[in-house]
């Protein structure tokens, strides 16, 4: 296997997100101190860069199946940029709290924003209308992501994760839990909905049924998760490894998880889309490729001057984007 | 990674006691320094072009609802959104409401890991109204943590306050922490390197502590040693030209102004070992009852306590005695000077010394316990385990510097309620390995975590 420096941009700041674009022409980097940049894909060419946020951005994501730019920043906004004119197009104002987590809905009948700040939660359509605004969360949101198939949105706070529907913005489950959340994902088979936690540990729901797990055990709080597109393997940060838990089946209870040795604590995971290769960071600046499956799963290393603080493999698989706590974007391209 | 912890002060205070006063100050004289400050009232910051954010004082709190797992999750949040930035900021500043507890704050930094590896509690200053403290101590739970959590106290708008209750104020916060480095200002004017960059949870410096609040408390404030022959003397209160108090102890009154509480003892001379078996007994005799004494009436050596009623802050007694010889006479408190009279003359006392006294009026104290020799690790480990297991909730702060059997460097420790952190830091070197201990928190048994600590040493 190859993995080798394609290209490389500099922002202002720490890049605290990026985001391909799905016709996989433009790599959309934010630093924390505000400003968005777009990047061409294959070139690394800045094609635009957009003010972003007073006060610094914290979120972006690419609405599906168009060239609209959403972004959350401390200004308490989300906005939405018209990448392909370079332009603002819209804002829509949460309140005085960060806009912290954003996510387009990806399945389902039509692109839905869902987006919170602080204890606020809404629903936005493309045009910037409120389509809903849900009532307070009991803490403030930490972090949220739509089920595979659209049909609802967990939002997760201190105290637990709430289901709400797409369409009739009901809560359909609420599931208890007794301590802070900071990361959630589902399985894509949406067989699991996982919470990396505070305490530290991460929690496994099976919706479908009363099944819940607990798997404790970390160094430190898990603040990354990342399922396999097959829904098998669930790579999880918090330790001085990428621990793997094996969710096949009744899931990974009584399983002892793959430990993916790195010689700093884990500061990023991310399985590709639709292959299995696992990118793991760590804060001495290591990347490590794996494939949990294999007997000898390491397959690749780099070494970049500063920790990941971001990861984003590119639609097709084949470009992963590692942006920096000293604010460089490294475009590695990798060929089995 | 490899880059050093971003200091961290809290500041505390009860609401209008100056904390953004002093905000301010910090902020316009550190300019040029990249400070955040997370406060949580908006809108409060005078100085122009610095980060602010505003925070809600989040809470997390666990099932268990016990306030020692509870840590700030807006802090958690904040403070690792501040480190996504390429250049690292020089400091935070928090500032508290008026009314919130110390502890998850405290708790925070010791807790999580993310927190743990890029901040340092540096310390935690309590701003206090000079006028008003009182009232607040008197009534308020959170304003009494406050003061107990506090590596630095300002006593802040002197200029309201009377120096007497400046004095009784400052004696009173010094009972109840006696780690707590103490200061009176006006506009909290007070010079930065006393409230920034302080250590006060660096471990290393666990023992800089007051040498005098050491000394174990008495029930007594002053004690003094007459020369008498046999026969029936005056023991007066007030009145004549009195005693000189050494060293400007100010005396203050627990409970009324005509009671007074004092024993006599005979000692048979007035060496060190005399002395100290004669204070234990009277320390017997003061944990005893009373008997009440009419002006007038007659004091004679030995138990009980005698409780002289005064009048007007006046009264003389008739102190007999039957052998010729020392003996001590020991003082609860007094405004007014106690003298002895033999025939005509006053005596004047051959040796006296002023006591620290436990105080009655605050559940909340500070413990220290120094002691030279080597702890038996375990014993140790299994001690500080229990205690804390039992007694966490009570205990609010702790420091130590250990020596440890087998180990050449110094154990040194940190705690806030039940989460502590402990290690090793440099040599003793040459010379004597002495233990320091304090502990910082309420209803605290001086006696029993004393004998406590001595069964941890190694046979």
């Amino acid at each position: 296997m190859q993995l080798t420096k394609h290209w490389a941009g500099q922002l202002d700041d720490y890049v605290i997100d990026l985001a391909w674009s799905l016709d996989g022409a433009s790599l959309a980097a934010a630093s924390a101190a505000g400003p968005l940049t777009l990047f061409g894909a294959l070139d690394g060419l800045r094609r635009c860069e957009l003010p972003g946020h007073d006060g610094g951005s914290n979120a972006i994501a690419w609405k599906p199946g168009s060239a609209i730019l959403a972004s959350g920043g401390q200004d308490g906004a989300v906005k939405l940029w018209d990448a392909a004119a370079g332009q603002h197009a819209a804002t829509v104002p949460m309140g005085p709290a960060w806009v912290e987590h954003l996510a387009w809905r990806l399945g389902g009948a039509d692109p839905i924003l869902a987006a919170s700040a602080g204890r606020k939660f809404a629903f936005i359509n493309p045009d910037a209308t409120v389509r809903r605004a849900f009532q307070d969360a009991p803490k403030t949101i930490s972090a949220l992501a739509w089920h595979p198939l659209g049909g609802c949105a967990a939002v997760a706070y201190f105290g637990g994760v709430c289901l709400w529907g797409a369409d009739d913005g009901a809560a359909q489950r609420e599931f208890a839990y007794g301590n802070g959340i900071h990361a959630l994902a589902w399985s894509p088979d949406g067989r699991w909905l996982v919470s990396g936690n505070q305490d530290p540990s991460v929690h496994l729901w099976m919706p479908g049924s009363d099944v819940e797990l607990q798997m404790s055990g970390y160094e430190g709080k898990v603040r990354h998760l990342s399922f396999d597109p097959g829904s098998r393997w669930l790579a999880t940060s918090g330790s001085q490894d990428a621990c793997v838990w094996d969710c096949s089946g009744a899931g990974p209870e009584g399983r002892e998880p793959l430990m993916l040795a790195h010689e700093a604590p884990v500061c990023g995971v991310a399985f590709q889309r639709a292959h299995g290769l696992l990118a793991s960071a760590s804060q001495d600046g290591a990347l490590m490729l794996w494939s949990p499956e294999r007997r000898q799963p390491l397959r690749a290393t780099a070494r970049m001057p500063a920790a990941a603080a971001c990861l984003a493999w590119s639609h097709d698989d084949s470009l992963l984007a590692i942006g920096t706590e000293k604010a460089m974007v490294y475009v590695l391209r990798c060929e089995t | 990674m490899d880059t050093d912890p971003i200091p961290v002060t809290v500041i505390t205070g009860f609401l209008g006691a100056g904390k953004t006063t002093l905000l301010n100050r910090i902020l316009s004289e550190r300019h040029g320094r990249r400070l955040a400050v997370i406060e949580n009232e908006f809108g409060e910051i005078g100085v122009d072009n610095q980060l602010v954010i505003q925070s809600d004082e989040e809470l997390f709190e666990m099932n268990n609802g016990c306030i020692c797992c509870s840590v700030r999750g807006d802090l958690i949040r904040i403070l690792g959104r501040l480190l996504k930035r390429k250049d690292r900021l020089d400091g935070i500043l928090i500032e508290t409401t008026g009314i919130a507890n110390p502890a998850p704050v405290a708790q925070t930094f010791f807790t999580d890991d993310e927190m743990r590896r890029n901040f340092r509690l540096d310390g935690i200053v309590t701003v206090v109204d000079a006028k008003f403290a009182a009232t607040h101590l008197d009534s308020d739970d959170e304003s009494v943590k406050q003061v107990a959590f506090a590596d630095v106290i300002l006593l802040n708008k002197t200029d309201l306050a009377s120096p007497s209750g400046l004095d009784a104020l400052e004696e009173r916060i010094r009972g109840m922490n006696a780690v707590a480095s103490i200061h009176r200002t006006r506009d909290c004017n007070v010079a930065l390197e006393r409230v920034l960059d302080i250590g006060g949870f660096n471990l290393g410096r666990a023992t800089e502590i007051d040498p005098k609040f050491l000394e174990p408390e008495y029930p007594f404030e002053w004690a003094g040693a007459y020369r008498l022959p046999a026969g029936s003397h005056g023991l007066v209160i007030g009145h004549a030209d009195g005693r000189e108090h050494s060293g400007g102890h100010h005396h203050h009154h627990h409970g009324s102004e005509n009671e007074l509480d004092v024993a006599v003892a005979p000692v048979s001379a007035l060496g060190e070992a005399e002395i100290a078996a004669a204070l234990d007994s009277a320390v017997a005799v003061f944990a005893g009852p009373e008997k009440r004494v009419e002006n007038g009436g007659m004091v004679a050596p030995g138990g009980p306590l005698k409780r002289l009623l005064l009048d007007g802050g006046n009264g003389r007694f008739k102190l007999e005695v039957s052998e010729p010889g020392h003996y001590l006479v020991f003082e609860r408190c007094g405004e007014e000077p106690l003298h002895i009279q033999v025939g005509a003359d006053t005596v004047k006392p051959s040796w006296q010394a002023d006591y620290h006294v436990a105080h009655e009026h605050s559940s909340v104290s500070s413990v220290g316990i120094q002691q030279a020799g080597e702890l038996d690790g375990k014993r140790l480990n299994d001690w500080i385990s229990a205690l804390l297991r039992t007694n966490g909730g009570d205990i609010y702060r702790m420091k130590g510097v250990l020596s440890v059997k087998g180990a050449t460097r110094r154990l040194v420790f940190q705690g806030v309620h039940m989460l502590f952190d402990a290690k090793f830091d440099r040599d003793w070197g040459p010379g004597p390995r002495i233990n320091t201990l304090v502990f910082i928190g309420r209803n605290l048994n001086r006696a029993a975590l004393t004998e406590a600590f001595k069964a941890c040493f190694a046979a």
